[in-house]
């Protein structure tokens, strides 16, 4: 592969990619900036530093309670999502019935509905069996709107095993269990990862669905399209710049938590 | 009635306020235990500690605030969640009739509230009023106008609706997204003095007239967009809102003001019921007595997230006495000519459904104009 | 395995989509919904041209940003999965979730004060002595946002289906002395088609749902179905109405996911 390089290709993809993660990361290293910035309403040139904004949100109780039931919801929605997910690509990968596509249309139908009506349409369930208003309601909500996104990157992964390796497993004498435990997801490890990862940042960010179900016990963003809606205050852009500098400090410990192992290994 | 319910309540004040200080020590453990969780659904920063703190402490309560970001998804909330989920709802005069109509709020006793204190024109102000049944208490409220950059528009310009129309202003209108202040600006402009009730053949000419000013449109803005936009000057004037927006703006060194022009400006009100089926409807009353009291109600003027006018005259004593400034920067000094001037000579017009149409009429006409 | 799925989401999600089709037929009465079977809402709505234009703007926009984002995000994922260290590579995966755990509201919030007329990006080209250009409230807003939105997702899934690509298979090309282009478009791509397909069927589902970045960068002007959706809800509870907005819009996604999928998963020519 590394036969033929041709440095200017080499040189313009790697620009390329760094434009990419420049574009993906202006908007949040704008808003780091805008939250030390004494100004309520963020505009160039900047005004002086503060630490205001960060001063506010730590002394708010109810940011705090919106974190740990964002954190708490997170969490289990993600776990949720991501055994909801596996099991449903695996049935696609696996299994050919009468009326799949019914099941896989329910199955993925979530991420299309657009959300305003989402959550008055799960409100109006929800409360109609008495699970309006709490953590559970998103819990229950976010499980719905996650699960998709996780079976589809485990499907991908699923689409990419040979068809041949199941099948060896069978023939070997394992029990679709064992098959199942030993060589499944052993292989759909990294899609499991990657799930349980992408389910919990769409719980993280997801307001328009929360604001409906979670009556009083609200999320995070929930907090924060107040804050935007209510008197653009630079808070959010303080909540967003603790968000993003904790989940690099949960990304670097996993970092270290993966490297580790290979290295003893080795 | 009226006293009785008075004496008693500054009796149980007393009581609570001596509690509260034989208590202060051991505040973080039995306090907490038998602290009243008061729920309120209301725009943001109803809740906040600058407006509720020093009734949270007297009162050993605590708020837990819902905040929406439009009537109608605050309606849609409440219409589907279990009633006594929220004991108070704070809303706008033309969600007030809505919410009564659905059932969603409580009947309210007029001897409860300070009444006799305001000014005459909100002791009964329409719609929150049903057969003489009172259903919601006025708070505060606040003129619509043009809100316009003073750099590049003068007072003088803003005057006019024509300013809307102006060269300098193409593509630099913004409208706050509703069809109801815009449209009713539209129909001031036209010079309809009632400009809600108005025939078919004024409501065409409205239509005419607002389609005439699409190309002048930069944007239909929510409240998050129409601060953002005024403040860095992406929009150069506003159609549909007024000072709670802009006063926000000049209290952080934006050079933006709302100008009530000759043809006239409309008037919000924001107002306190008691959802139906509250648990805590005496701790809700308390709490619309204490913020429509003089004292709540030179608070409420200058809240943090939004000031508005108060209905309360002495509430007007108060706010002239300890915050000057702000009373003259809201045009609520006594002696001068100021707010309830403005109201008396007619140049402002309540905010209301239309009456000769459909709602659903204006709103589809809204959608089109949008959309062309 | 395929009952939890099935149990969850008939029980937390079918219910829910069934009573969203159920309110369609509804009636509003002074401001309040009652159960009935009317056709008046799908008449109203569709045989308004002003929802067509929303539909049609709706279509081009997520259109757009699928095709657009998955053209940036392909040489970036070619590099990422091909010509990076493992090291690096893992570094590099994990900067592009980072942006999910930041709110997208916050990130389109700042975006604002890049794009505006006065902003950060228009100062700078002022600078060098371009005219400034309106990008704040425009169409082009509107598609950087969704850009914002979609090109983590999509790269994330682009470096996933090419980490699963053969290598000794584009080495064998190499060394027929196949070309460079020719091998990424005649190797590369079919074999990580599932991947790039799906990539874009996902900005295009996001794009086509969000309300926030036509709202916010792109000024609701002129509006998208979801601006549309909340709009009508101001009528009065208009909420059987939007419902009609709200199916249109699922079942055109859903025609277009089936359509992808089988697109993606089509046998492949080997």
């Amino acid at each position: 592969m590394n036969t033929n390089k041709n440095p200017l290709i080499e040189t313009s993809l790697r620009l390329h990619l760094v434009a990419c993660i420049a574009f993906i990361f202006l908007p949040i290293l704008g808003s780091f900036a805008f939250s030390l910035n004494s100004d309520r309403f963020p505009s160039i040139p900047l005004g002086a530093f503060s630490t205001e904004w960060y001063r506010l949100i730590w002394e708010d109780p109810f940011v705090w309670v919106g974190f740990f039931n964002t954190v708490k919801v997170g969490l289990v929605v993600a776990l949720i999502a991501t055994i909801l997910g596996f099991g449903g690509a695996y049935t696609d990968y696996r299994f050919r019935f009468f009326g799949k596509n019914v099941y896989l249309a329910l199955a993925l139908l979530p991420p299309t509905i657009p959300v305003v009506i989402m959550g008055l349409a799960m409100l109006a369930f929800l409360s109609r069996v008495n699970l309006s208003g709490h953590a559970v309601s998103v819990i229950i909500a976010h499980g719905v709107m996650c699960s998709p996104f996780a079976m589809a990157i485990i499907r991908l992964r699923l689409s990419q095993m040979d068809p041949d390796l199941e099948a060896a497993s069978w023939n070997l004498g394992g029990s679709e269990w064992a098959t199942l435990r030993h060589v499944i997801i052993p292989f759909c490890r990294p899609a499991l990862l990657a799930a349980l990862f992408i389910t919990m940042a769409v719980s993280f960010d997801e307001f328009a669905v929360a604001w409906f179900v979670s009556g009083l016990n609200e999320t995070l963003p929930v907090k924060i399209l107040g804050f935007l809606q209510g008197q653009v205050s630079p808070r959010i852009n303080a909540i967003g710049s603790l968000a993003f500098l904790s989940s690099i400090i949960l990304i670097i410990f996993a970092q270290m938590l993966m490297r580790n192992p290979t290295r003893t290994s080795k | 009635m009226l006293h009785r319910t008075k004496t008693h309540s500054r009796r149980q004040m007393l009581k609570l306020t001596a509690g509260a200080a034989l208590a202060t020590p051991f505040l973080s453990t039995r306090a907490a235990a038998q602290t009243v969780e008061l729920s309120m659904l209301a725009w943001y920063g109803h809740a906040e500690p600058d407006i509720v703190g020093a009734f949270e402490e007297a009162n050993n309560v605590k708020f837990i605030p819902k905040y929406y970001t439009g009537g109608d998804n605050m309606l849609g909330l409440i219409a589907q969640s279990p009633a006594g989920t929220y004991d108070l709802v704070l809303s706008d005069a033309e969600y007030v009739q809505q919410l009564n109509a659905a059932g969603y709020i409580e009947e309210l006793d007029p001897a409860d509230y300070h009444f006799d204190d305001f000014y005459p024109e909100f002791q009964k102000f329409p719609g929150h009023w049903q057969d003489d049944k009172l259903y919601s208490v006025i708070t505060r409220f606040g003129f619509l106008g043009v809100a316009h950059n003073t750099d590049v528009i003068s007072e003088a310009e803003a005057a006019s609706y024509n300013v809307l129309m102006d060269g300098r202003l193409t593509g630099k209108v913004g409208h706050f997204d509703w069809y109801l202040p815009n449209l009713g600006q539209v129909s001031l402009w036209n010079g309809n003095a009632s400009p809600y009730d108005i025939d078919d053949a004024a409501w065409s000419q409205v239509m005419e007239r607002t389609m005439a000013m699409r190309a002048q449109v930069g944007g239909y803005f929510d409240y998050g967009g129409t601060f953002s936009s005024l403040n860095d000057g992406q929009m150069l004037a506003f159609a549909g809102i007024g000072d709670w927006i802009t006063g926000t703006l000049e209290k952080n060194g934006a050079k933006v003001k709302t100008t009530i022009p000759e043809e006239g400006g409309l008037q919000w009100t924001e107002s306190f019921s008691i959802g139906k089926g509250t648990r805590n409807y005496d701790m809700a009353r308390k709490w619309i007595q204490w913020v429509t009291s003089a004292e709540g109600q030179a608070k409420s003027a200058d809240m943090a997230a939004y000031p508005a006018l108060i209905p309360n005259r002495k509430g007007w004593d108060v706010l002239n006495a300890t915050n000057p400034a702000e009373a003259k920067r809201q045009n609520m000094v006594l002696g001068e000519y100021n707010a309830m001037d403005m109201i008396r000579e007619g140049r402002i017009q309540y905010r209301q459904l239309p009456i000769q149409q459909p709602l659903e009429d204006w709103n589809d006409f809204w959608s089109d104009y949008k959309g062309s | 395995m395929s009952l939890p799925l099935l149990f969850w989401q008939v029980a937390f999600f079918l219910a829910p989509l069934i009573f969203l089709i159920a309110i369609s037929f509804w009636t509003v009465r002074n401001f309040q919904m009652e159960p009935d079977l009317n056709l008046k809402n799908w008449e109203r709505i569709l045989t308004r041209g002003v929802f067509w234009d929303a539909y049609i703007r709706t279509m081009i926009y997520a259109t757009v940003a699928a095709l657009f984002t998955s053209l940036i995000a392909f040489p970036a994922s070619y590099a990422i999965s091909f010509k990076l260290s493992d090291k690096t590579r893992q570094w590099v995966v994990f900067l592009l979730i980072i942006p999910f755990f930041t709110s997208y509201l916050v990130r389109v919030y700042s975006l604002q004060v890049f794009l505006s007329d006065a902003g950060i990006i228009n100062a700078l080209l002022s600078k060098v002595g371009i005219p400034t250009m309106a990008m704040l409230n425009t169409p082009f807003g509107t598609l950087v946002g969704l850009v914002t939105l979609c090109l983590p997702l999509v790269i994330l899934l682009q470096v996933f289906s090419l980490g699963f690509v053969n290598r000794d298979l584009v080495e064998a090309a190499h060394n027929l002395r196949c070309g460079r282009l020719r091998t990424v478009l005649q190797v590369i791509v079919p074999s990580a088609r599932v991947g790039i397909v799906i990539a874009a069927l996902f900005a295009f589902i996001l794009s086509f749902g969000d309300f926030v970045s036509p709202l916010y960068l792109g000024g609701g002007n002129p509006p998208t179905l979801s601006i549309m959706i909340t709009d009508i809800t101001k009528s009065g509870q208009q909420w059987p109405r939007a419902s009609v907005v709200a199916l249109m819009m699922i079942s055109t996604l859903l025609v277009i996911a089936f359509a992808a999928i089988k697109f993606a998963y089509r046998e492949r020519g080997k």
